[in-house]
This record gives C-alpha cells, sequence and structure tokens, in this order.
C-alpha cells in the first residue's frame, strides 16, 4: 500500500487539499471540521518546526503539534 | 429584556460588551479569554432607559461543545431564551464565523450580526458586501469596532437588537430532520452547512491579500514559535515584567508612596497622644501600620498588572502557549498550561478559571492544582518585604521566586503524570494564532486601576479585619486582660499558633509570631506582611533604605529571630504552600472532585513544607556547618508524606490499568 501523505511531508507555502482526517478522535475530527479543516478543502503550511507548524485553514493561522499534523492526511 | 452575545472565540465580544455596559471585565487578544457568562445593564445612552441585560458568554465556533466554556454558550443560547441574540462575527474571518451564525439564526431567536474588527478589513483591504450578506443571511448586519465604540456602528447594531426582540426571523438555513446520533448523517448535514456558508463568502467578499500568503507576521511568528529563540525570547519579556514592575519602577513608586503612608502613621499617633495607650496601639501601628504595610507595595503589583495586560492584549500569549507545548507536554500537561500561569502572576482566582480552555480533563486538572505555585500578586508584597528586610532588597529574591515557582509547576506536573498513569491518553494541541494588535494603553491603565482598586478595598476590609482581630488577639489574653509587656506569650495568639509553631520548628522557624502570620496568610497572603507588622510592631520595616542605615538586616534578624537562610526558607513557605481560600474555592469548583482538591491541597501543603525544610537544613549546614534543630523530626515528616504519595500513586494506578485493560478488551473482541 502507498504511504499516505500527512501535513508533516507538506512543503511550506504550498497549498494542500485535505483528503482524510483521521484523529482517532470524533470530537477533535469534528472541532478540526468546525474550523473548515475538512476533507475537500483547502490547507496551507505556512512555517514548520521540529514539533509543531503553522497552518492556514480558511482565513486563520493555527499553531498544531505534530500529533495532529500527522492525522491530517494530503 | 436579555440580549446575549455569542460568536467565535477572539471576535471582541467581551471588548463590546464592556463598551456597551462600562463594565471592565478581563479581554486579551486569544481565544478562551472568557470561560465564564457576565450579565450586565446596558449602558443608558444605549438601551434608551429600558432595562436591558447584556449577556457575555464564552466564544464557540459552533453549537457543538468541544471545551467546556464552549458548552456555557451553546447552553445558554439553547435554554434560557434571550429576546435577541448578538452575534459578534470576526470580519477578518468570516468564512469560519458564518457556520455558527447560521447555527444561531435556526434557534428562533432574532439575530443581528455585528461585523466586528472591520478597521483591520479596511486595512488589509478586504471587503464585504453588508447589504448582500444582510439579504443572504435574512438578518441585519452593521460593521463594527468593538475597540474604538465612539466611531462605530455599535450604537445602531444595539438599537436594532433592541427592536427587534419578539420578532421572527426566517432562517437562511434549516438543518434537514436527520438523527443526531447517526454521525454520518450529522456529518453530512454540517458540509452543507458549510458549502452553503461558502456560497455566501464567495458572494459578497472581496479580498486584496490571500490569507494564504506568507507575510511580515507570519515571520515573526516563525521565530515566536521556534523552539529555542522563542523560549528565550519569552524568558526575558517575562523577566522584563518582574525586573520593571519589582526591581526598578514599582519600587521607586513605592518608596514615595511609603513615606507618604509614614507621615500619616505619625500624624494618627500624635492625635492619639494623650488617649490610653492601648487604642493608640491598636489604631497607629495595628491598623494604619499594618493596612500601610500592605499597602506600600500597592505600586509593584500595579505596575505588573499594567505590564501583563499589555502582554494579553497584543497577541502575544498565544504564541507564548504554542512554543511552550512541547515542553509543557513532556511534563504531562499542554501549551495552553502557560495562559493560566501567566495570568497567575496577577491573581490565582482567574488563572485557575483560565484552565478551563484545556480540553483534557487530566491536563486541566494538572493545571488548576499547580498554578498557584506562581507567585501571585497578593505575594508581592511577602517576597517584596524579606528581600527588602534581609537581602537589601536585592533583586534575585523576586527571580528565584518566580523560577523556583516554574520549576514547581514543571516536578508537579511529571509527579501527576507518575501518579496518575499518562502514558495511555493522547493529547492533540491546536491553538489559533490570532492577528496581532497595538496594545490598547488605555486598557491596560483600566485594568492596573481596577487592579488598584480591588487591592485597596481587600487591605481597608479583610485585612484590615485580619490586622485588628491580630491585634486584639495578641494584646489579650484568656481572661481579657491586657497582656503585660514580657509576658506576650500569655496570649491568646500566641496560644493559638504555639502548637502550629511547634510543627515549623524543622523548617527553621517555629515561633508563634511567623506560625501565626502563616496562617492568617491563608484568608489572604498580604496577610503575613500585615500580621508581622503587628505582632513585630515593625511597621517601618518595609522601608529599604532606612534598613541599610541602622545596619539592616541584623536588626530586624534580631527582632523575628530570622537568619537569612531561615528567612528564605519562611519566604518559600508562605509561597508555595496552598494559596489563599478564595483560590481553594476556585480550585474545588474548577476540578469538580474532591479526591483531586484534597490532592492539589495535600501536594501543595507537601511542598512547602519540603522546600522549606531542604532550604533551611541544607543552607544551615552550608552557612553555620551543622543540620538546624529538628532535622530528624523534619526529616520523618517528609518520609511520611512521600510514604502517602506512593500509597495513593498505587491505588490510582492499579484502578488505571484495571480500566485500560478493560478498555483493550473490548477493543480487541470487538475487531473479532
Amino acid at each position: 500500500m502507498e504511504e499516505k501523505m500527512t501535513l508533516l511531508d507538506a512543503e511550506i507555502g504550498k497549498t494542500y487539499t485535505v483528503k482524510e482526517i483521521n484523529t482517532d478522535d470524533d470530537d477533535m475530527n469534528s472541532f478540526l471540521f468546525r474550523l473548515g479543516c475538512y476533507t475537500g478543502e483547502p490547507i496551507t503550511l505556512i512555517s514548520k518546526k521540529k514539533k509543531s507548524c503553522i497552518v492556514a485553514i480558511k482565513d486563520g493561522r493555527y499553531n498544531l503539534d505534530n500529533l495532529l499534523s500527522e492525522a491530517i492526511i494530503i | 429584556m436579555r440580549i446575549a452575545f455569542a460568536g467565535n472565540p477572539n471576535s471582541g465580544k467581551t471588548t463590546m460588551y464592556n463598551a456597551l455596559t462600562g463594565r471592565s471585565e478581563k479581554v486579551g487578544n486569544w481565544g478562551g479569554v472568557t470561560v465564564g457568562r457576565k450579565e450586565y445593564q446596558l449602558k443608558k445612552e444605549y438601551s434608551g432607559g429600558q432595562e436591558i441585560i447584556a449577556v457575555d458568554l464564552p466564544g464557540a465556533y459552533s453549537m457543538s461543545p468541544f471545551t467546556p466554556e464552549e458548552g456555557i454558550t451553546s447552553e445558554y443560547v439553547r435554554t434560557a431564551n434571550p429576546d435577541a441574540i448578538v452575534n459578534i462575527v470576526d470580519a477578518t474571518n468570516l468564512s469560519r464565523s458564518l457556520f455558527f451564525t447560521t447555527q444561531l439564526l435556526e434557534l428562533g431567536i432574532p439575530v443581528v450580526v455585528a461585523l466586528n474588527k472591520s478597521d483591520v478589513n479596511a486595512k488589509e483591504g478586504t471587503e464585504i458586501d453588508v447589504d448582500k450578506l444582510s439579504a443572504k443571511l435574512n438578518c441585519p448586519v452593521f460593521k463594527t469596532v468593538s475597540i474604538d465604540d465612539k466611531n462605530s456602528g455599535l450604537k445602531e447594531m444595539i438599537a436594532k437588537a433592541i427592536s427587534l426582540a419578539g420578532t421572527i426571523q426566517k432562517a437562511p438555513y434549516m438543518q434537514a430532520d436527520i438523527n443526531l446520533h447517526d454521525k454520518d448523517a450529522v456529518d453530512a448535514e454540517d458540509r452543507k452547512r458549510y458549502d452553503f456558508v461558502n456560497k455566501i463568502v464567495a458572494d459578497v467578499e472581496k479580498r486584496k491579500t490571500l490569507s494564504t500568503e506568507v507575510g511580515k507576521a507570519d515571520k515573526l511568528d516563525a521565530v515566536l514559535t521556534n523552539p529555542i529563540a522563542g523560549i528565550l525570547i519569552f524568558a526575558a519579556v517575562m523577566f522584563g515584567v518582574f525586573w520593571i514592575s519589582q526591581t526598578w519602577l514599582g519600587p521607586l513608586i513605592a518608596d514615595w508612596l511609603v513615606g507618604w503612608i509614614e507621615t500619616f502613621q505619625g500624624w494618627v499617633a500624635g492625635q492619639l497622644e494623650n488617649s490610653p495607650a492601648i487604642l493608640s496601639a491598636l489604631l497607629a501601628d495595628g491598623i494604619v501600620g499594618g493596612v500601610g504595610a500592605v499597602v506600600g507595595f500597592l505600586p509593584l503589583v500595579m505596575v505588573m498588572y499594567f505590564l501583563i495586560a499589555l502582554l494579553e492584549d497584543c497577541g502575544y500569549m498565544a504564541r507564548v502557549s504554542a512554543v511552550m507545548d512541547p515542553i509543557f507536554k513532556r511534563v504531562g500537561l499542554s501549551g495552553k498550561s502557560v495562559i493560566p500561569v501567566v495570568i497567575g502572576t496577577g491573581c490565582g482566582i482567574p488563572a485557575i478559571m483560565a484552565c478551563r480552555t484545556i480540553r483534557d480533563e487530566r491536563e486541566r486538572r494538572a493545571t488548576t492544582m499547580l498554578t498557584t505555585f506562581i507567585p501571585c500578586g497578593a505575594k508581592i508584597p511577602v517576597i517584596g518585604l524579606f528581600a527588602g528586610a534581609f537581602f537589601n532588597g536585592a533583586g534575585w529574591v523576586s527571580t528565584l521566586s518566580y523560577f523556583l515557582g516554574l520549576t514547581l509547576i514543571f516536578f508537579g506536573a511529571l509527579l501527576i503524570k507518575v501518579i496518575t498513569g499518562y502514558k495511555y491518553r493522547k493529547s492533540f494541541f491546536i491553538m489559533e494564532l490570532p492577528k496581532w494588535k497595538a496594545p490598547s494603553l488605555k486598557y491596560a491603565f483600566k485594568s492596573m486601576m481596577e487592579r488598584a482598586k480591588a487591592y485597596i478595598i481587600k487591605a481597608a476590609t479583610i485585612i484590615l479585619i485580619c490586622n485588628t482581630v491580630v491585634q486584639v488577639m495578641q494584646s489579650f489574653n484568656w481572661h481579657f486582660q491586657a497582656v503585660e509587656e514580657g509576658a506576650e506569650n500569655t496570649s491568646i495568639l500566641a496560644s493559638i499558633a504555639s502548637p502550629f509553631a511547634i510543627l515549623l520548628i524543622p523548617l527553621g522557624f517555629g515561633v508563634w509570631q511567623l506560625a501565626a502570620a502563616a496562617i492568617t496568610g491563608f484568608i489572604a497572603k498580604e496577610n503575613v506582611v500585615g500580621t508581622l507588622a503587628v505582632v513585630y510592631g515593625l511597621t517601618s520595616f518595609i522601608d529599604v533604605d532606612e534598613l541599610e542605615m541602622t545596619g539592616g538586616a541584623s536588626t530586624v534578624a534580631a527582632t523575628m529571630g530570622l537568619t537569612s537562610v531561615t528567612a528564605l526558607a519562611y519566604l518559600f513557605f508562605n509561597l508555595y504552600t496552598p494559596p489563599c481560600f478564595a483560590a481553594i474555592g476556585a480550585m474545588n469548583s474548577e476540578m469538580q472532585s474532591k479526591g483531586w482538591l484534597w490532592g492539589a491541597i495535600g501536594l501543595q501543603l507537601g511542598t512547602g513544607y519540603t522546600i522549606a525544610f531542604l532550604v533551611n537544613q541544607i543552607g544551615t549546614l552550608m552557612t553555620e556547618g551543622h543540620l538546624a534543630a529538628g532535622f530528624l523530626p523534619g526529616l520523618i515528616a517528609v518520609a511520611c508524606m512521600v510514604a502517602i504519595l506512593i500509597l495513593v500513586s498505587r491505588k490510582v494506578r492499579a484502578h488505571f490499568d484495571e480500566q485500560y485493560e478493560l478498555h483493550k478488551g473490548k477493543a480487541s473482541r470487538a475487531a473479532a
């Protein structure tokens, strides 16, 4: 099976389309949904650190930890 | 009539509420400042003389709550039937905000949309067609700027909301009649709702700069959230705040204020020259002296509040939270735990309440338990007094106090992590980084004055009463006869405090005066200073300059019977034992678990005791070459505390492992 690409593999400044959100946590999934982060929607990586990154979802900026980035398949 | 204020986090609800009611509730540039419901009457100029109550609610992204404080909002608009809702929409993030708007419009309560932060949009060249938006939502829409209540559509907006009360609006989007327990059906419905919103936004909004472009602010954020640079900057910023408020500007103003208080005290004593000695002692030394000793430190607290307000207002807190998350996670807390800690430098109660935004229950309770280790504003007089009297006002005493507080939070968190078996749980971190904003000096000034008012009221009520009671209790014995000179040990205060004092011998300060001060500290931490001033009749010892002239530390040390080492032990004991009763009450209501509450109090008592014990014993060994009195009993006490800790830990973990096994069993059966 082909390895899924997650937000961890994203390039800075590039916009991707969310393919799947899989946090194993229904509440977290729907929280991300309400921010506008769900299948079919764009997400842009703004900057990246060792353990976290900053993304643009809709018109907002969010800091995510790697655990969450890993659950966002792009 | 009640009008509810609802909207996404950090859209400016509380700022608008403050502008409309004249209140000064806490505001800040990050999501989750407001964690509870607030109600107050609208100002006359907005209500037109009617009695209209504005209800400020915590921010929410939707009607389905994610964190505890979001639940307050959806619960309120659903069940409390407000007469109208003002939906505050962050105009810079219309596409996200309207999701909640369409849900509010379905409730059958008239809604007015306040398109807030319109000034930011104007600056960024984003245009929103208000009339079109209003037509599409089938509800009135007004452009507003909460931070500038004079020149914005606030008045028209609120007038419209008042006039709409009791009317019915037709919702532009109604959720289909689906089974709300069917997850897939709900997801599909939410998706349709977002499609509806996206269509509206595409129609009414024109952007000059796309939000996906990496701008100057993003470069700044990249530095501030960098694990090395970001943490160094945060350390430098906090050091700056403490240095300015407690070493430089604060004491400068305090010196001047103390001069005035002493003049006043002298004047009172002069007026009472011909009165009975006991009355003069009570009024001049007890009341004016004791309260004065506390009020003298007010400038330090005020300057700090001013600086913290600036930090909160500009948007830095969210960045701090982001940069600290990896470190805090390592000890089982969350990046969001930083916010209570920073707020806690001012007062522990709002800090404890701020923990509500932490989603994970264990992380939330652990933060609640630990946040008061950071010295609060009420402990500043205690630090100031000891630094001034025993260490020539050295700045390192205060720096060390905060640093040790932070260290204790880390170690405490690690301890809780071990006890509660954290390893089984997953914890995500997501924090919105709000747009930067120039901090408002006016707001910071207001926040500072508000605090000063509260501080003076506290000094004039609780602390005054406590000082008076302490003064009376030490002036009389159980037969209500005045205590004679040389027989101070027979006073009511001495006989009550003496049994506690015995427990404090291993810590180096086992005298009843110091025990009494520590006990009154649980009512309010400023009392430690007030009570010491009363029991030792030493009101001028807060004046650093004077002490330097008269030989300083040795004079006070002789009076109080403390060496530098025991003074430090006593200071730490007061800083790291449980906070005041009010803060313990806040802890109780936030934790909602007697087990956790008693665990917290036990941990704090144990920590304060152990730290003081170690400082006293090791310090005495280093300075005098031998252990201090009561080493063995103290060691036994500490050993008992450790034993209790191990027992509790075993019990909790056995229970936890059991639950985990059960859970795993279920999962594997389900898989089969």
